[in-house]
């Protein structure tokens, strides 16, 4: 046993952090490993640096100056899907998911590694990510690129396996952008029908604009249809949750600070948000502009604001007339709703209120897709892995459908049926729910 | 036997406990009469008579009941007995918490009397339960159709005192139901037929007299029948604490057969509870049995119980040998069957009683009216044997005269694992003194 | 100190990989450091490889490897026992059994199962669950700990006051002995044939060889399950209500008690509907039958109100139910909201003597200056104190040590026992001459010498280091040989 690399911790260490993010909940941590068999990759390998207990013990192990940032450790970090679906299986209360953030970011500092990366990152977290009209622009892109054909011709030539790094991968998760006449925004006001029942902002997001801009349509509809004024503010961009959960802080903080700005002067009772990890990550504002003076009590009192969208509407029985849809569906929990925002009853509840609808559960229902924002592009194998291993359940279901709340787990679980030659679709839960309100041109 | 060790074993026993030549009578084993039988007052005393048979290297047998002392091998060399009668004591019975301190040689009967008197007992129904003691049920790992529900001895006991081959008093486990403390030492000691040890004192975990108990008999024409019911039971809702298939000849030996013509198998199934729960579950297994060809639902005298694990061996007025297999739960009807047909094969007949929930069978063979041949009978075992090993099981002769286990190894073959139980014995017993030659391997 | 050099280690290493693969082989100091402990913290000891063999063949030849170069070698699961069990002692190979988790065969008519060691506890109930049945055993770290560390410990769980714990539960067993031979100990049916070995290994806590395929028995579900929770205003009022119940001669499935402390950080956790003011509660489950049930818990409301309970209650669902015992189960990491850092007791003491040891235990935390928290089986006298405190101040974890030999003590005083089911290892190896005279150790030992010829296999473990301390009597805490040696800390 080498004993220089196993000192005991400093006798009276002082607050733990890393890249000046606090990292004092690893201190909650009691070593029981309540979380190992809820832990996708702990449960893909068994290997314990692969696990919650493992990943927090490395993270205190680094702020405590015990274990140093090596390759191993950097692998070990990068590997967590940050689903934190041990979070809610943590009696102690770890903040799991804050701690991997400050370890991501950590890391980024340490080894921002090779041109290509950080190009890659630049483009993605600071150009597109930051400027919704670049990212209009390149769905535009993305878009003749499919449609003109030449998708097809690059992946049968094959040339997409010369590609370098993980743009292959990229390549073939690429969604199928939609028409610039369909990604349109829902209007700036859509008017309550109904007895009115609040003033909700609508967050229209990011990738979710450009590739699911139906969505946020429907999501408008029917938030009208049970008694909401809905706003669309203007000036909103992505809200950060992708740069946060890549290790990408500072650029994190001044999306989180332009997002802020955004909806305040919506005055709405609520903010409405259908994409998971957007919702999970703004709910944090508080904690992530803690250290700021100009924003904190901002920041806490915005994050109060915040619902998912099934939990804003679960709250009471859907309003309206509600017709039919005859299907077969199981519902998949994205990470950051289930676990993030430990939001498992709502969609549930507001499933079963739809006629002709059968739901049936899903063996693992909460564990993640492996599409965890960018996971399938920089950790292609293991998101597969965990693809796999949610299509098939998802085909032993026997469901039609699968109804889901995020974009990436469309895409990830869309994808999988796909490469299974299964006809099974994946829908947003807003999707079933705006059906069973009539769709675009709905009933008033 | 050298008058010096008489004198010494005289001393620490005292003259009137030490029995020496015809007094032996009733310790001779298939005609093999000990050298002297010593019936020590405590546990110091079995120690030290431990000790001293040990300096001189005298073989030495642990003698509670006399129930099972024919079972297995004789010692090639009869020493002395170790009888345990003398230690007879209820040490301790605390009814809050459900446990008991026995000594070895207290009779499983008047314990359950104890016990009784306070509510409680030792979820233990060995045959013979007036004569058989605590410790040689232990040591032969006895039990009966209560079993079913109640587990056996493995589960039961908590705490050992065993008196080793060297004389030390040794103790393993403790006087609590759960206890993880040091390795298990009563379940080395069960069941193994005082060949690692003297068992003197026993700590066991008790229960609660039920409020009602109740045993059941159903009638099928056909055993094949009565062995579809028993998996119906198995996948039921109902807890019975006792499930026993018996074929028409176990039948008629325990005495249950009522009416004719005798039945191709009688299911027999006990039931305790508070009295809605019995009923209950006696008008379940009516429902359960009634299309799979069971009639005759009726419940049995109390006295019925301890006549089910001999069934088969009472059978006949003579019996040529009695084995006892281990088999899965859902083979025991067609392991009957097709043991019954092997004996006919030989032109022998057979009585089958079995344990049936938990697969324990046992397959006697009569040797009446006329003598057995010996090689057809030791043919008729092996294959017996053999049936229980193709589903994965073993066997072992449980009675049977010297010359037929001369033929047919008594202790079925324990495979790779005989290697470790060698190396245990030759650990706690170097000298070989504790019961040579009687277990598995040669042991 | 590992004795092995870089060079032998890289050699060693490539023969591993040959073994059981690549992927499979751990060397990397930082990546050895994570399996540093196991459950209990204060233990740590770094291993020289950790590997992850997926067949019996793969273990037996790693185990023969290990022979051949006189390297200790340990087991280990999940990783979530509580007394350093499966630690290293000196270097050598930590053989992880976590991927072997494979259900092997499921036999519903004969109600048993096949698994392999590193399938999670509860995994094997959600397997055989849609078909109405289950594995009995539940310890509370049911949802992490695997079989195979259950076989280890001989583990119990809230449901052993009827069920039995592991060993009751276990038919056979595949085991890669410390030679590396394979051999099946037990089998399917309920008999063993010659010594009961299957017994005798569960429980050995690693020591005896290592499980590879495990048979056991799969229950079916009750027909019926009433799960009542009292709440008393004192502790020994709670205590009273358990004798209660027994003495009106019932055996609920489980009777686990929950105390004032405890509830609130369970409640913090997950909001589990224990009230935040009681003093302690109960938390009693009876199933069997439908028939029956109603009257057997009125006998249980009955006895908890003579007792003093001011509530008593029943679930009303079966979400209520879980939600009751997730946070019973969950009570030991919920710790971690009041401390940093907790020590748990698991000593065993006769039912009756309940409210003694109660007071004791509390009186001997106090006087130690800090405090406890306490959720154990009542039924079966198990105890669980929780001795919170903070690794970081110096000077309080030598005082819960001492505290917690001076509670193991008391259990031993009263006829008790050191251990209900965590297990020895190495946090209690020198307790054992509190309940065991020089003679059942030494027959223990030669136990292990017909198993473990070579010492090999996990070495270090159960058997206490100074062998002038076996009279039963206070004993000062010192350290263990291996901590003195440097092997291993105690934090």
């Amino acid at each position: 046993m080498d004993t220089t690399t196993h000192a005991a911790p400093p006798a009276a260490a002082g607050p733990l952090s890393l890249h000046g993010l606090s990292v004092e909940g690893v201190n909650q941590c009691v070593h029981c490993g309540l979380c190992l068999a809820y832990c996708p990759t702990f449960s893909e390998l068994g290997t314990e640096m692969d696990s919650p207990r493992g990943r927090i013990f490395m993270i205190k192990s680094l702020a405590e100056g015990r274990m140093s940032l090596s390759d191993s450790t950097v692998r070990h970090l990068s590997l967590c899907l940050d689903c934190r679906a041990c979070e809610t299986v943590c009696p102690a209360g770890v903040p799991y998911g804050r701690l991997i953030e400050a370890a991501k970011a950590e890391i980024e500092r340490d080894r921002p590694g090779a041109l290509g990366r950080r190009l890659f990152r630049w483009l993605n977290f600071g150009l597109l990510l930051g400027h919704p009209r670049l990212l209009g622009l390149a769905a535009s892109g993305a878009r003749f690129y499919q449609a003109s054909g030449l998708q097809r011709l690059v992946r049968k030539s094959g040339l997409v396996r010369l590609l370098p790094g993980t743009l292959p991968a990229w390549e073939a998760l690429l969604p199928p952008v939609p028409a610039k006449a369909e990604r349109t925004a829902p209007p700036r006001v859509t008017p309550a029908e109904g007895p009115r029942r609040a003033r909700v902002a609508l967050l229209t997001g990011c990738v979710q604009s450009v590739i699911f801009a139906a969505h946020n349509r429907a999501t408008a509809r029917v938030l009208a249809k049970n008694g909401c004024e809905v706003i669309v503010p203007d000036g909103q961009g992505c809200c950060g949750a992708l740069n946060a959960h890549g290790g990408d802080h500072e650029r994190a903080l001044a999306m989180a600070r332009k997002t802020i700005d955004a909806f305040e002067s919506a005055r709405a009772d609520a903010v409405v948000v259908n994409t998971s990890g957007c919702g999970a990550h703004m709910k944090a504002y508080g904690h992530l502009l803690a250290a700021d003076r100009g924003y904190a009590e901002r920041a806490k009192r915005f994050a109060a604001s915040v619902r998912d969208l099934a939990e804003f509407l679960a709250q009471e029985p859907l309003r309206g007339s509600l017709s039919s849809v005859p299907l077969t569906c199981t519902y998949h929990d994205p990470c950051h709703v289930a676990h993030g925002q430990k939001i498992k009853s709502e969609p549930r509840t507001l499933l079963a209120q739809i006629p002709g609808l059968r739901v049936v559960e899903l063996a693992e229902s909460d564990w993640c897709c492996g599409s965890a924002g960018i996971y399938n592009l920089t950790e292609p194998e293991m998101a597969t892995r965990l693809l796999h291993r949610k299509v098939s359940h998802v085909l032993a279901t026997g469901a039609e459908a699968v109804v889901t709340a995020n974009p990436g787990c469309i895409l990830q679980i869309q994808a999988g049926l796909g490469a299974h030659g299964s006809a099974v679709r994946v829908l947003h839960l807003v999707e079933i729910l705006d059906r069973a309100y009539g769709g675009p041109g709905g009933a008033q | 036997m050298p008058d010096a060790l008489l004198d010494k074993l005289r001393a620490a026993v005292g003259a009137a406990n030490l029995l020496t030549g015809v007094e032996l009578s009733p310790y001779v084993v298939e005609g093999r009469t000990p050298e002297a039988a010593v019936f020590p007052g405590s546990i110091e005393e079995v120690a030290v008579v431990m000790a001293l048979a040990s300096q001189v290297g005298r073989s030495v047998t642990p003698w509670g009941g006399g129930t099972a002392a024919s079972v297995g091998m004789p010692a090639p060399r009869a020493g002395l007995i170790m009888g345990l009668r003398r230690l007879g004591r209820l040490l301790d019975h605390e009814p809050g918490d459900l446990t008991a301190t026995v000594e070895a040689g207290m009779t499983v009967a008047a314990l359950q009397t104890a016990l009784g008197s306070r509510g409680q007992w030792l979820s233990l129904d060995p045959a013979d339960a007036d004569r058989a003691t605590i410790g040689g049920v232990l040591a032969t790992n006895a039990c009966g159709p209560r079993r079913h529900l109640y587990g056996t001895a493995r589960d039961l006991l908590i705490g050992v005192t065993v008196v080793t081959a060297d004389g030390s008093i040794v103790k393993g486990g403790g006087k609590v139901v759960k206890n993880v403390a040091g390795y298990d030492l009563p379940k080395l000691f069960i069941g193994s037929y005082g060949t690692l040890g003297v068992i003197v004192e026993a700590t066991v975990k008790l229960r609660p007299l039920p409020g009602q108990e109740e045993l059941v008999c159903v009638r099928f024409d056909r055993l094949k029948d009565a062995g579809a019911a028993v998996r119906a039971i198995a996948a039921s809702d109902l807890l019975p604490n006792a499930v026993e298939l018996l074929d028409g000849a176990a039948a008629a030996g325990a005495g249950l057969a009522a009416g004719s013509p005798t039945p191709g198998g009688l299911l027999v199934v006990g039931f305790d509870g508070v009295r809605e729960q019995v009923d209950w579950q006696r008008a379940e297994l009516a429902r359960l049995t009634g299309p799979l060809g069971g009639r005759d639902v009726r419940p049995l005298e109390v006295a019925a119980w301890a006549r089910l694990t001999p069934a088969a061996r009472a059978a006949f007025g003579a019996t040529a040998a009695v084995m006892a297999l281990a088999v899965l739960p859902s083979q025991v009807a067609e392991t009957m069957e097709q043991g019954a047909g092997i004996a006919r094969g030989r032109g022998l007949q057979s009585a089958w009683a079995a344990h049936a929930g938990v697969g324990v069978v046992r397959g006697a063979v009569a040797s009446d009216p006329a003598p057995t041949d010996p090689a057809a009978l030791a043919a008729v075992l092996a294959e017996w044997r053999e049936m229980a090993r193709a589903g994965g099981g073993h066997a072992n002769l449980e009675w049977a005269p010297l010359v037929v286990k001369s033929q047919v190894p008594v202790w079925d073959d324990p495979g790779a694992a005989g290697r470790i139980m060698e190396r245990i014995k030759a650990q706690l017993d170097p000298r070989n003194i504790l019961n040579p030659g009687r277990f598995v391997a040669g042991i | 100190m590992s004795p092995l050099t870089d060079t032998r280690k890289r050699e060693l290493r490539r023969e591993l990989e040959s073994i059981v693969g690549q992927a499979a082989v751990l060397s990397d100091p930082d990546e050895l450091m994570v399996y540093e402990s196991d459950g209990l913290t204060l233990f740590r000891a770094l291993a020289d490889f950790v590997v992850f063999p997926t067949s019996a063949q793969h273990v037996s030849a790693v185990v023969k490897l290990a022979n051949r170069e006189n390297l200790p070698f340990v087991a280990r699961g999940a990783g979530t026992g509580l007394s350093g069990g499966c630690l290293p002692t000196e270097g050598g190979i930590v053989i992880s059994m976590m991927r072997m988790n494979r259900v092997l065969e499921v036999d519903y008519e004969n109600q048993i199962a096949v698994v392999e060691p590193g399938l999670v506890n509860l995994h094997l109930s959600w397997k055989v669950g849609p078909r109405g049945y289950y594995y009995a055993p539940d310890p509370s770290s049911q949802q992490a700990c695997t079989i195979g560390g259950n076989i280890a410990n001989n583990s119990g769980g809230p449901h052993t006051l009827k069920y039995g714990v592991t060993t009751n539960h276990v038919l056979g067993l595949e085991v890669v002995m410390p030679d590396g031979e394979i051999v099946w100990l037990g089998g399917k049916t309920r008999e063993a044939c010659g010594y009961d070995l299957a017994g005798v290994f569960v429980g050995s806590e690693g020591t005896f060889g290592i499980a590879t395929r495990i048979v056991v028995r799969i229950l079916k579900k009750p027909q019926a399950v009433k799960t009542v929770l009292a709440v008393f205003d004192a502790i020994d009022q709670a205590s009273a209500a358990v004798s209660a119940i027994i003495a009106r001669g019932l055996v609920p499935a489980a009777m686990e008690m929950i105390d004032r402390l405890t509830i609130q950080a369970v409640e913090d956790a997950f909001n589990c509907g224990y009230p935040r003011d009681a003093d302690a509660a109960l938390l009693i489950e009876l199933d069997g039958l439908a028939v029956g049930m109603d009257t057997q818990a009125e006998h249980i409301v009955a006895a908890c109100r003579e007792s003093g309970a001011r509530e008593v209650r029943t679930a009303r669902s079966e979400a209520e139910r879980q939600l009751l015992w997730k946070g019973r189960k969950s009570a030991f990491g919920a710790y971690g909201r009041v401390s940093p850092a907790y020590m748990v007791m698991d000593g065993v003491i006769p039912r009756t003597k309940l409210p003694y040891v109660l007071r004791r235990v509390n009186e001997i935390v106090a006087a130690a200056g800090l405090r406890v928290g306490n959720v154990f089986h009542a039924g079966d006298g198990n105890l669980h104190p929780n001795i919170l405190y903070d690794p970081r101040k110096p000077g309080e974890e030598a005082r819960v040590v001492a505290a917690g030999a001076e509670i193991m003590k008391v259990c031993a005083q009263v006829g008790g026992s050191i251990s209900g089911e965590h297990g020895i290892g190495l946090e209690k190896a020198d307790f054992m001459p509190f309940i065991f005279s020089a003679a059942d150790l030494a027959l223990m030992h030669r136990l292990k010498s017909a198993f473990n010829v070579s010492g090999l296999c996990n070495p270090g473990k159960i058997f206490p280091t100074k062998k002038s301390c076996v009279e039963v009597g206070p004993v000062a805490y010192r350290p263990h040989a291996i901590e003195e040696k440097g092997l291993a800390q105690r934090f």
